[in-house]
């Protein structure tokens, strides 16, 4: 119970007891202060006047009243062993079922289909989460440890061994690690590089000489063409858009059209935003990457827009579509 | 808005119905929010918001449904929330259309007689700790004023006053978790699914 009902309590008690002048100025001003505080005190009074029909029900029960009066004197029990643990638990985890895939051959490829996420441990005791519709060319040898990632997005967990260095190439960029976790994920024109621990290296192939040294917690997006790289350290946020590997969606912020596009990464269910005048909305919360409904949904709560949820498509934002 | 007006009739009235025709499903209510994700910390806000929205009621003899009326209400809150950027989660407005309305029936006790009244009412007093108990049987059973009843019990009023506030909030806490510990014992308890601590995982709001 909040500190606001257990004053809306002190003032039903006081205001019903032997209030002076201030005692009501002082009433007021609380009263007044916050709508939660009458909301609370409507709540207290309610219950002290309805505890009122115990007199009146009482009276016309003479043998109940006399039983209230007898109970005076024996023991007393407390409420308080009663409370139920109200909300206990209600942070369990949530179970993800993750296809599992051995790759123990030299060379192999991890390819995803639409919506699916594979964890795949490698040869070299590395584990290798390929993101939906992506695909992973693996390349083992004593030298070097090689993954080429031919298209969309991936998170590796590197085994330590300082003696074969793990590059991963993403068009013309290349990310390098030794005993590190860091993600890649191909762009238009490059690849976003986030670490979630150690450090990596990564550069583009047309420059070579130019290296950027991220650490866990940072992010960039490294341009094919080279030019300065703009490195951000927001952890929170390297671990937020790693989301995906326990299949969610994490959004921060993110305008409507980031989150549409998002989904429509992992479902053959295309959401569409049919009122442009909506995509720049921004939205904050967390969803399950399979259940486009279940944002559309949220949406329609949030932004009060219209939603129509079909089964092959979602339409947000269209009055007509409205179910 | 203004103090309130003491003693005045719709006051009174509204604190007849509010006090025996909301209070007794509020417990309910706060297993509905829970149910829908509502985040045990939220709770008391939002409860404490729907009681304000009775204070904006003229009258209310046009209620028929007073529990369905205080889920309505209730749900009309959380939405507001989502709207004003306030924590709320999300799961609520996505489960309001489909989880809301079966809950919203009439409670198994609802329809039981002023016997049953009195017995949860002075259940309530008797589950108050020994001295809070004694206050309240002279206060409310026997009608006492704080005077009367600090006199009776040879103690000051000022102590009287405090364990009336202290008991006052045993009680409301007591109805926000059990209703009354004897309807509690009556009735069916809602056994928690493990389904439901899944929940609170998704959530949305309005950042703007």
């Amino acid at each position: 119970m909040s500190r606001i009902d257990e004053d809306a309590a002190r003032w039903v008690a006081r205001l019903n007891g032997d209030a002076s002048a201030e005692d009501r100025v002082a009433f007021d001003a609380w009263y007044a202060a916050d709508p939660r505080h009458q909301g609370a005190y409507l709540r207290a009074e309610a219950a002290w006047t309805m505890l009122d029909r115990a007199e009146v029900m009482a009276h016309g029960d003479p043998e109940r009243a006399q039983q209230a009066l007898d109970r005076t004197v024996r023991t007393a029990r407390s409420a308080m062993t009663r409370r139920y643990a109200m909300g206990a638990g209600m942070a369990a985890s949530v179970a993800v079922a993750v296809a599992i895939g051995f790759a123990l051959k030299d060379r192999l490829s991890i390819a995803t289909r639409l919506g699916e996420l594979r964890s795949v441990p490698l040869q070299d005791r590395s584990v290798a989460a390929v993101n939906t519709d992506s695909r992973i060319d693996v390349d083992m040898t004593s030298r070097l440890r090689h993954v080429a990632l031919v298209k969309g997005e991936a998170w590796f967990e590197v085994a330590k061994n300082p003696e074969v260095p793990f590059v991963v190439s993403a068009g013309d960029i290349r990310v390098r690690a030794v005993g590190t976790a860091f993600s890649v994920r191909r762009r238009a024109g490059g690849a976003d590089v986030l670490v979630t621990e150690g450090t990596v290296e990564t550069w583009t192939v047309h420059d070579t000489e130019r290296r950027v040294t991220l650490t866990a917690g940072h992010e960039a997006f490294m341009p094919e063409t080279p030019q300065t790289v703009a490195v951000t350290f927001r952890p929170d946020d390297v671990e937020r858009r790693l989301a995906w590997r326990t299949r969610e969606i994490v959004l921060n912020s993110e305008t409507l059209r980031e989150a549409v596009a998002e989904f429509n990464r992992y479902n053959a269910r295309q959401i569409i935003i049919a009122d442009p005048a909506i995509g720049s909305e921004t939205l904050v919360g967390g969803f399950h990457v399979d259940q486009p409904d279940t944002f559309a949904r949220a949406v329609h709560g949030a932004l009060n827009v219209p939603v129509s949820i079909g089964d092959d498509r979602i339409i947000i934002g269209t009055a007509a579509a409205t179910s | 808005m203004a103090g309130i007006v003491h003693n005045s009739e719709a006051r009174r009235a509204l604190l007849n119905f509010v006090g025996t025709q909301i209070l007794p499903h509020e417990a309910d209510l706060r297993q509905w929010l829970l149910r829908l994700g509502v985040k045990a910390h939220e709770l008391d806000d939002i409860v404490q918001d729907v009681y304000c929205r009775l204070l904006r009621l003229e009258r209310f003899e046009h209620i028929e449904d007073p529990r369905a009326y205080l889920f309505r209400s209730a749900r009309n809150v959380l939405l507001e929330q989502v709207r004003r950027n306030r924590v709320v989660s999300i799961v609520t407005v996505q489960n309001l259309d489909e989880l809301g309305i079966a809950d919203m029936g009439a409670s198994p006790e609802a329809a039981a007689g002023s016997r049953a009244e009195l017995t949860r009412v002075l259940g309530l007093i008797e589950a108050l700790p020994e001295r809070c108990r004694r206050v309240f049987e002279l206060r409310k059973v026997h009608g006492l004023s704080q005077a009367e009843t600090a006199r009776a019990m040879s103690i000051s009023e000022n102590i009287v006053e405090k364990e009336t506030a202290k008991g006052l909030s045993l009680i409301l806490r007591q109805m926000a978790d059990n209703g009354a510990a004897v309807v509690k014992a009556l009735k069916p308890k809602l056994s928690q699914q493990p389904g439901d601590d899944k929940r609170g995982g998704e959530r949305l709001y309005v950042a703007d």
